[in-house]
């Protein structure tokens, strides 16, 4: 595969003089926009590091993230690296949906993709708002919190509620995803915690399917769970993968949505008129979400090279390791004008769009769930939580993984629900 | 080949010449037509691939298929003809098709 570049002689990518990047260090993750910054001054797309080569350039992203057939999720060099290779972890991780080879994949992806669509999104609305109102009605009273802390019930208590899960596991399983969620951070002191959340994880996954085979829910009470086991049926899939599909989906939709919906009130604290907006605006909170996914959300892609690829004149070899920054992307000097300034009424080009949820086919299947349930979640915070401001420090999670602030201490003056909320 | 006319919203016009067999979205975006984004490659995920089918060709074209109508509803300016480019495939007897571009496919 050759991509752009015809003139120039071709180098081997272990030939060049990367900048390396310390994408493990604390001092990275709080503002990596800065490294890479830097970096672009040695080389304008790539650099290295201990875990890899990583692609910041937004163009670069587009080029060959978009290049499925070129590409393979790099899931097992992860579990190999922290040396996961046969623990119920490491077999999950190397197996989930998007770890599957292309036919596989595409097979599984199909059967379920009927149950992530816009439509399905749009009908689990009531729920969403029902579920951030109760929570609201509990948290609203205190008049300061740690927002993070908040936020971080939110996305699971709406997925416990689409597969029916016993509402009394939810504080377990939250600490059990958010061992998960730091999973990719690759510290290998992190691997004992992380076997004991997949297996509390695991555990709670197969007997809900077990109980949901056993007493179906039928008609207008069948909920996601028995959407996805009734598709598993009529697709022959096995239950392995079923039970791996539901494990993915609360490890895939925990602390993407909860990161997300963190550094977006971060932002708004900033831009009170904006966030005033948001109470009474319930479209204008898509665009502001939808710039904050651009200037932040909390994913870095990792991939191998499927076979030697040739990108910008430099040979990337078969089997190597390369991370995709999306999290970062939409901060590219290049790509957009006035990066770092949060505008939600910024024109978006069709050829420069934030490419938050990937590209391809490993595009998030759930991007439509998390995006209505962020925009239903911003509305209602923003009309419960006035005046929000910063009431303390706060720090980042690993930038590896999923990314994202580490705890939120604001204060605000509580308010009521309105009538109609 | 097959000719298909491109309409964007403000008016401009691209005419191409697509392979038969090639989605409609391929096509589009092997000939540089812009607006056709198409984030996850055709899979039918994204929704960025909208187009209008001029009225006179709907029914050669068809109406979109069960997965695609729901995927259509992310968008709040729906018209009578749109289907995702992703899910229709060129052939000769869509030779001469027009379509026209929303204004944005976000």
């Amino acid at each position: 595969m050759r991509l752009r570049g015809e003139t120039e002689p071709m180098r081997n990518l272990a030939e060049l003089d990367l900048p390396h990047l310390p994408v493990e260090d604390a001092a990275f993750a709080a503002d990596p926009v800065s490294f890479f910054r830097k970096a672009k001054e040695s080389n304008p797309w790539i650099a290295g590091s201990n875990l890899g080569y990583w692609i910041h350039d937004y163009q670069a992203i587009k080029d060959l993230l978009s290049k499925d057939d070129k590409l393979r999720p790099a899931y097992d060099g992860i579990v190999q690296m922290l040396g996961a290779h046969g623990t119920p972890w490491g077999r999950f991780t190397e197996e989930q949906l998007i770890s599957l080879p292309p036919e596989q994949h595409a097979m599984l992806r199909t059967t379920f993709a009927k149950k992530f669509t816009p439509r399905f999104a749009n009908q689990l609305r009531p729920m969403m708002q029902e579920t951030i109102k109760r929570m609201l009605d509990e948290w609203a009273p205190k008049g300061a919190f740690d927002f993070e802390e908040f936020a971080s019930s939110f996305p699971i208590t709406v997925m416990f509620t689409l597969v029916g899960a016993p509402v009394e596991e939810i504080e377990g399983i939250r600490k059990s995803l958010e061992t998960l969620g730091l999973a990719f951070s690759m510290d290998p002191n992190r691997v004992p915690e992380i076997h004991a959340a997949y297996d509390r994880l695991e555990k709670l996954v197969q007997r809900i399917i077990a109980e949901r085979r056993a007493d179906p829910r039928r008609g207008d009470k069948a909920d996601l769970l028995d959407l996805l086991i009734d598709t598993s049926e009529e697709g022959n899939v096995p239950e392995r993968q079923l039970e791996d599909l539901v494990i993915f989906f609360f490890v895939a939709g925990y602390d993407t949505s909860k990161n997300v919906l963190t550094y977006t009130i971060r932002l708004l604290l900033d831009r009170p008129d904006l966030y005033e907006r948001c109470a009474v605006d319930h479209d204008y909170c898509r665009k502001v979400l939808d710039e904050g996914l651009r200037l932040f959300n909390p994913g870095s892609v990792p991939r191998f090279t499927d076979e030697d690829i040739v990108y910008r004149d430099v040979l990337l070899p078969k089997d190597t390791m390369l991370w995709f920054t999306l999290n970062v992307s939409g901060r590219d000097e290049l790509a957009f004008d006035d990066p770092d300034t949060f505008n939600p009424d910024r024109e978006i080009d069709p050829a420069a769009r934030p490419i938050p949820f990937s590209l391809g086919r490993h595009m998030c299947l759930g991007q439509h769930i998390a995006r209505a349930q962020l925009q239903e979640a911003l509305h209602q915070i923003a009309q419960r939580l006035r005046n929000p401001k910063l009431a303390g420090e706060y720090g980042w999670r690993p930038y590896p993984g999923a990314w994202g602030l580490k705890g939120l201490p604001i204060t605000f003056t509580p308010a009521e629900a309105p009538a109609d909320a | 080949m097959v000719s298909v006319r491109f309409v964007q919203a403000n008016g401009d016009e691209r005419t191409i010449d697509g392979e038969a067999g090639l989605t409609l979205m391929e096509a589009a975006q092997n000939n540089g037509v812009p607006g056709i984004v198409a984030d996850c490659g055709g899979n039918c995920s994204c929704g960025t691939c909208r187009v209008f089918v001029a009225a006179e060709w709907f029914g050669k074209v068809g109406g979109p298929n069960e997965l695609e109508l729901e995927m259509l509803e992310m968008h709040a300016d729906r018209r009578d003809g749109e289907r995702l480019s992703c899910q229709v495939t060129l052939s000769d007897e869509l030779d001469g098709l027009t379509v026209s571009l929303p204004r944005s496919q976000f």
